[in-house]
């Protein structure tokens, strides 16, 4: 018999006994080796660029430019392992530059911390199938015209309160998929010259999506998640300005609405228990927002877990 | 009275005296978003007070928040004292993450999502602001009677989604 190599390793970095063994049975799931280390130094030793570090978002905190340090990704996890992360710790770790931050607590942590380290090590990281389970049903609806985005929100919601979810979960929707249409129509369309032409367009004018301006809305739920995903064939999103904007997402004023990236996606990321964004460079940005539809909100973290992920290739389907 | 339409918001305007001031009361119900230019009313309003009840509005986007911002800002600039009374929860979620929402407006009421712990039941009430004060600024939400059953519901989210507006 022989057995596969191990697609690469971890490094888990918590001070504390008991969260170290939680974690290091989460992410064993893998079948990689997982080093456990207790302080940042020590870390910093043990990661490389073959490596996922997995780092309790307290130790994150006190020293954000271990960044610097090569790995193949910096993952913070919530400090106490149980409890949810506090909103200021998500918040100061997407300012840091912090591109996997994981918000709630276990049972979540552990599903979304599982799909993130495969997502990684597999290098395989499009679609919402990754976030739910299999047997759920996906609904598609491709755009023809930009006008089409009212109509598809008014559809999706109209879906999700059909499924038996609540009101509450239409309207959330209605906000997620709505601004990342509007994204993906206005935003992402960038010109040779870097410019995104698009921006100031009239949100009510007529436009047909063809070739590379086509847009494709997906859903589906699983009674565990509600997944939205949006993608566009620009890939044109820079993950770290979308992390940095979400960082300071209740700071915004009227002003900056009018004359920058605006508010969109940190509504979109407000009303979402988990934001993904993935991208293929000049080929295809893919934005998930997950909505956990098991736990009162007062059961998750303040603030949605936020991941970032490039991938080489656009997923078999999309035709570029 | 009357009422505009703009895109999917309708806006019903009703001119007063109220405690003998003059007042307009604007009643949104719909969608605000890119389609509602809000701050094209701000010319047509010549009152010194202003109530917006913002009951029926159940979608607001992000270029929505925007043009509700320019308008309480342009309300404001006139001197205009503005009430908001039944804020939708779409939009005092809102508030309590960007100050610039509510602007310098006073809060009459607002909704807010409670759940109720006994049968599951989901609901937005009605919370009097004058009436929970002191709760409401120690940041406790008052419970509320469940429509399916009658029991206490409680709020349904964070307190500081809803609350941080009246903290002291």
């Amino acid at each position: 018999m022989t057995g596969q190599r191990p697609r690469g390793r971890l490094v888990v970095a918590h001070p504390e006994r008991k969260s170290q063994r939680a974690l290091q049975k989460l992410v064993g799931a893998t079948l990689c080796p997982v080093e456990v280390v207790a302080d940042v130094d020590a870390l910093i030793n043990a990661v490389g660029e073959d490596a996922i570090a997995v780092v309790d978002a307290s130790l994150a905190r006190t020293r954000p430019e271990m960044l610097k340090a090569p790995a193949k990704a910096w993952i913070a996890v919530p400090g106490e392992g149980l409890a949810p992360a506090e909103l200021a710790a998500v918040m100061g770790l997407l300012e840091a530059g912090w591109q996997h931050v994981v918000a709630h607590p276990m049972p979540i942590l552990a599903e979304e911390l599982l799909a993130t380290v495969q997502k990684l090590l597999r290098a395989d990281v499009f679609g919402l199938e990754k976030y739910v389970a299999w047997g759920a049903e996906v609904r598609s609806y491709v755009l023809a015209d930009a006008r089409d985005r009212e109509s598809a929100v008014a559809t999706l919601a109209q879906d999700v309160v059909a499924a038996g979810l609540p009101d509450r979960m239409g309207s959330l929707v209605s906000v997620i998929a709505d601004e990342l249409l509007a994204n993906a129509l206005f935003t992402a369309p960038m010109d040779g010259q870097g410019q995104r032409y698009r921006r100031t367009d009239p949100r009510d004018a007529a436009r047909p999506l063809n070739g590379q301006d086509r847009v494709t809305i997906r859903w589906a739920t699983d009674a565990r998640y509600l997944a939205i995903e949006v993608r566009d064939l620009w890939g044109s999103l820079d993950p770290h300005k979308v992390s940095a904007r979400l960082s300071r997402a209740g700071q915004i004023t009227e002003s900056e609405t009018a004359n920058s990236d605006g508010m969109g996606l940190p509504l979109a990321y407000a009303c979402a228990n988990q934001f993904v964004v993935n991208l293929c460079p000049g080929k295809l940005t893919e934005m998930i927002g997950l909505i956990d539809v098991r736990y009162k909100p007062t059961e998750l973290g303040r603030a949605a877990s936020f991941h970032s992920f490039f991938g080489a290739q656009p997923p078999t389907g999309v035709v570029l | 009275m009357s009422t505009q339409k703009l895109g999917r918001l309708e806006v019903t305007f009703d001119t007063g005296t109220i405690n003998g001031v003059a007042t307009t009361r604007l009643q949104m119900a719909g969608r605000i978003d890119d389609s509602a230019p809000l701050s094209s009313f701000i010319d047509n309003i010549n009152t010194p007070a202003v109530i917006i009840d913002t009951d029926g509005v159940a979608f607001v986007n992000s270029i929505g928040v925007r043009e509700w911002m320019r308008l309480l800002r342009g309300l404001a600039g006139k001197g205009c004292a503005v009430r908001l009374e039944r804020i939708a929860d779409v939009l005092i979620t809102q508030m309590n993450m960007i100050p610039d929402v509510r602007g310098t407006a006073t809060i009459a009421s607002f909704h807010a999502q409670y759940v109720c712990g006994a049968c599951g039941a989901e609901a937005a009430p009605l919370i009097d602001v004058a009436q929970h004060g002191a709760q409401l600024a120690a940041m406790q939400a008052p419970p509320m009677p469940c429509p399916e059953c009658n029991a206490a519901m409680e709020l349904g989210d964070y307190p500081e989604r809803y609350l941080t507006l009246f903290k002291n």
